[in-house]
């Protein structure tokens, strides 16, 4: 072999390399790279302007003591377990109806969806319309004739974390529904088929057989929906803007206000640590199974 | 000079060792078959032979050139796929003449080579449709245009015919070996089938765990396998193993068969000298199916044996009945006419001039 | 019709109801002028086609202390979605490309670090970015924008196109080779003829989630650079003066319509990224 062919050779082992190189380099520093600087700042003593020192576990601590930060963790939770469990509920059921050999199944699948095209902004500031006490839904009831008929939740600090629950399940909900429509039409037909010959009636047969097979599908739905509920920012800025107070803060806009409007900066990133530990939570079991399955 | 030669060559992925030191040669024009197993190695040794895979040791020449570390596309060579590989966005005229295209064949040239290839494999008006516009059997012709239009050194076949169905691949088979013989270029092809390595190849290497078990022509590996893995995988329906004890009798050797509830002996005929080692013990007697026949006139001195018939299989010319020798089922090739019933015995004739035998340990041909 | 069948088109169309109503009130008060919205109700229809609330809010709206309307924020979204989305489409085709007909050592290590960054919450990387889009001199700009949904998208394009590239048969790319064709000449002459429907479900996927954005719009843009979003919770949010519910609405309309059109002309394509971006590998 000659010099020659052995450099081009060696470029065209170098070329799939050099293309994926820049992907590599901005994944390794802009995402692994950036969290541990994130890391950093949440072990340092930054307020205002980022400060480079060690200071162990001081923003942790103040994390911890403060009563916000506990509020918006069991918004979280509230918010979080609601919209999931009624997002896998409705989009299950709707899918479920939408498998009935519907008539124009397109256009109501169109509408089921269309929500999950806009921006969490433009979905909070509806809801924030239609919610407002005094010419939205509890206006238009009492209208209606019912003088009494009270519904204030967007204002009522016990209450507003529901309404968030509502609007994000009008977006999200759709796409559980496709989900799950797409595995309801990939069940084998053979395996239903067989289960009328044995004398099983519908709902038996989705009881059993169907619903059974769409772990998978409710799986996959289950992360993506979790993975919503802890990013969620936008809806809650647009509908509620954190309250009122800050009784509907979540760990994202309690991020945002102490990392960029309050100027504590090392508590903000303390926050966003302890999000990503939920994140990591729920991504190694399932990165587990996903690999455990591959392997199979 | 040899059309292709392979030495030593091995391939490792990681600890695992696929291919453990491959040896083989043909000559210019010759029809080379890989066959085995799934697993075996044999398209990794083709990918190999194409520069689709690196070559972990040892060399590959293609006529006077060490191409072990060449591109394929300077081994001048052309490969047919499995799955046909049509790129799918091309007309067919576009997949014949791609590999022209690239290497900057003029124009006229062009034309010229895919019209006369388009007229050997009568694809001439399918040129301007897209592959999925094809039915298997033509995407195969095309893939073999494709090929036949680079008119390299060698040609390379990753079990062509498999995805076709019984018919088609019957008769692309044939066109195949026709082809062959008009254009007279070397031919390496891989492939599972074993009928397929009977008709196709000039020679054959029988591949197993990465080795070839035994390389030569197709009658002489039929007749003459060297292990019983090659006996076994070689002829349809398989060769039958019969474990017998090896007596030494009054004119020689003689096994013991247990058929029918009656012990027999049965001579020895073939004087094979490495036998006499293992008397007082066990071999594998290995005997094929159309040297268990019915009793003829013709052979008056082959060795009868009454058997106990358990099944019967008529595949028109001839019928396959399955009695059971020394507890093994055994499958015999009787005439159509010769009649009898399932849970009958019947006489059967054994043919023991081209019988074989087999160390039970070793599985290694006993001479 | 049976009981159970009319039980089900109930509930189906009732549940189509729900969501549309949304819609549905968001374009009816856009068209009322503010008496009729004080007057009347959320369902209540509009007397006539008024368009001024939309002509306020695409002109003149206040978003805080400038009263320029939508307008120019919709023109940012538009500057920042279409490099973004077709910079970071193209990487991810070539990412995708070499991920599964061009393996080498560690690309499958490479492919799972790029895959997690798909997961992480965004709120870790905030603050780090901040300050290196302050040391670029990028710091609330387009350009900054721009930078940042390309690089934060890559691994959803990447994934796409590598999950669509493994069911290219591997095949393909060697008989090409063996006639002679090299790694571009593949890549654009076999391998992205048939990308077509995959580059569609990626530029739609980074086009809806870059045009949606609001996170890093609100935190790395300011003043004539924000994008519509952060303009749209701007002029809902500001304190100042009466506040008009019907511009909003008319806002909210025209912040939504560029993904809703997007929706309704290839939903297909929408849906399927939808899935794909999610069920993650």
């Amino acid at each position: 072999m000659n010099v020659s062919s052995s450099s081009r050779q060696s470029l065209g082992t170098l070329l799939p390399k050099i293309v994926v190189a820049p992907t590599f380099v901005v994944t390794l520093v802009f995402i692994y790279g950036f969290m541990l600087w994130n890391a950093w700042l949440s072990f340092s003593s930054s307020r205002m302007l980022p400060k480079y020192d060690w200071a162990g576990f001081i923003q942790y601590e103040k994390l911890f003591a403060n009563d916000r930060w506990w509020v918006a963790a069991q918004n979280l939770l509230v918010f979080g377990g609601l919209f999931i469990v009624i997002c896998l509920l409705v989009g299950l059921f709707l899918a479920i109806f939408l498998d009935q050999k519907i008539r124009a199944e397109g256009a109501i699948r169109t509408i089921y969806l269309y929500p999950m095209a806009l921006s969490f902004i433009v979905t909070g500031t509806v809801w924030k319309w239609i919610l407002n006490p005094e010419l939205g839904i509890q206006r238009m009831v009492r209208e209606m004739g019912f003088e009494s008929f009270s519904f204030d939740w967007l204002v009522n600090a016990d209450m507003a974390i529901y309404t968030v629950v509502l609007a994000g399940v009008w977006q999200s909900s759709g796409f559980v529904m496709a989900l799950c429509l797409a595995g309801l039409r990939g069940v084998d037909e053979n395996v239903v088929k067989a289960a009328r010959v044995d004398g099983a009636s519908m709902p038996l047969i989705y009881r059993r057989i169907i619903i059974p097979g769409l772990g998978p599908v409710f799986f996959s739905a289950l992360i993506v929906l979790t993975h919503i509920a802890i990013k969620s920012f936008d809806l809650i800025v647009a509908l509620t803007g954190g309250g009122p107070g800050y009784a509907t803060d979540v760990p994202a806009t309690f991020m945002y206000t102490y990392s960029f409007t309050r100027g504590q900066i090392g508590l903000g990133s303390a926050a966003s640590m302890m999000m990503l530990m939920a994140v990591v939570a729920i991504i190694v079991p399932y990165l587990y199974s996903e690999l455990r399955e591959r392997k199979q | 000079m040899k059309a292709l030669k392979i030495q030593n060559v091995e391939k490792t992925f990681g600890s695992i060792k696929v291919l453990k030191g491959i040896d083989l040669e043909i000559e210019p024009g010759q029809f080379l078959i890989l066959v085995g197993p799934s697993g075996c190695g044999k398209s990794t040794l083709l990918n190999m032979i194409a520069g689709l895979e690196s070559v972990s040791n040892g060399n590959i020449t293609i006529g006077d050139r060490d191409v072990t570390h060449l591109d394929p596309k300077d081994r001048d060579i052309a490969m047919v796929f499995q799955s046909y590989a049509l790129y799918p966005n091309m007309t067919v005229k576009q997949n014949i003449s791609f590999g022209l295209e690239i290497n900057k064949t003029p124009k006229d040239e062009l034309e010229a080579t895919v019209a006369k290839v388009a007229k050997m494999l009568q694809i001439e008006p399918l040129l301007n449709r897209k592959p999925k516009q094809l039915s298997g059997g033509q995407r195969q012709r095309v893939a073999m245009g494709r090929a036949l239009a680079r008119d390299p050194s060698i040609y390379l076949f990753d079990e062509p015919l498999s995805n076709l169905d019984a018919k088609l691949r019957v008769e692309m088979r044939s066109e195949i070996k026709e082809l062959h013989q008009r254009v007279g270029t070397t031919i390496v092809y891989v492939t599972h089938d074993q009928i397929e390595a009977m008709t196709l190849g000039d020679v054959i290497a029988v591949m197993k765990d990465g080795e070839i078990q035994q390389f030569g022509s197709p009658q002489d590996i039929y007749d003459n396998p060297k292990n019983q893995f090659v006996a076994g995988f070689m002829g349809s329906p398989s060769m039958n193993f019969v474990p017998c004890d090896v007596k030494q009798g009054m004119n020689g050797l003689v096994l013991v068969l247990e058929s029918g509830g009656a012990s027999h002996e049965l001579p020895v005929e073939n004087g094979i000298e490495g036998l006499s080692e293992y008397v007082g013990k066990k071999v594998v007697l290995g005997i094929r199916p159309e040297q268990l026949t019915q009793v003829s006139e013709d052979k008056p001195d082959t060795m009868t044996i009454p058997c106990l018939i358990e099944i019967i299989e008529p595949t028109g010319p001839d019928t396959m009945v399955t009695a059971r020798l020394n507890g093994v089922r055994t499958v015999c090739r009787v005439h159509p006419t010769a009649q009898s019933k399932v849970g009958e015995l019947m006489p059967l004739q054994f043919d023991m001039s081209k019988a074989v035998f087999f160390d039970p340990d070793t599985e290694q041909r006993i001479y | 019709m049976s009981l159970s069948r009319v039980l089900i088109y109930s509930l189906v169309l009732l549940a189509a109801v729900f969501y549309l109503l949304p819609l549905f009130v968001m374009l009816m008060t856009s068209l009322k002028d503010l008496e009729e919205i004080r007057s009347g109700t959320l369902l209540s229809l509009p007397q006539g086609l008024n368009f001024d609330a939309w002509s306020k809010a695409w002109g003149t709206a206040c978003t805080g202390v400038d009263c320029n309307g939508m307008k120019g924020f919709f023109w940012n979204s538009v500057l920042i979605v279409v490099p973004a989305v077709i910079i970071s489409t193209i990487l991810g085709a070539l990412n995708g490309y070499v991920l599964t007909k061009w393996r080498f050592r560690g690309s499958n290590l490479f492919f799972g670090m790029l895959l997690i960054g798909t997961m992480i919450p965004f709120q870790v990387i905030l603050l780090p970015m901040a300050r290196t889009l302050g040391f670029l001199g990028l710091a609330g700009t387009t350009s900054g924008l721009i930078m940042v949904h390309i690089i934060y998208g890559l691994a959803f394009t990447t994934l796409f196109f590598r999950n669509y590239y493994i069911s290219i048969p591997n095949e393909l790319v060697n008989a090409a080779r063996i006639d002679g064709a090299g790694f571009w000449l593949i890549f654009f002459r076999i391998v992205l003829p048939i990308s077509v429907p995959i580059v569609v479900v990626s530029v739609i996927w980074q086009f809806t989630q870059i045009w949606n954005d609001f996170l890093f719009g609100v935190v790395y843009s300011s003043g004539d650079a924000q994008p519509i979003t952060v303009a749209l919770n701007n002029l809902v949010n500001t304190s100042m003066g009466v506040k008009e519910y019907n511009v909003d609405m008319a806002a909210a309309i025209i912040a939504a319509l560029p993904t809703l059109l997007v929706y309704i002309v290839a939903g297909k394509y929408f849906v399927r990224g939808l899935t794909a971006g999610a069920v993650k590998g």
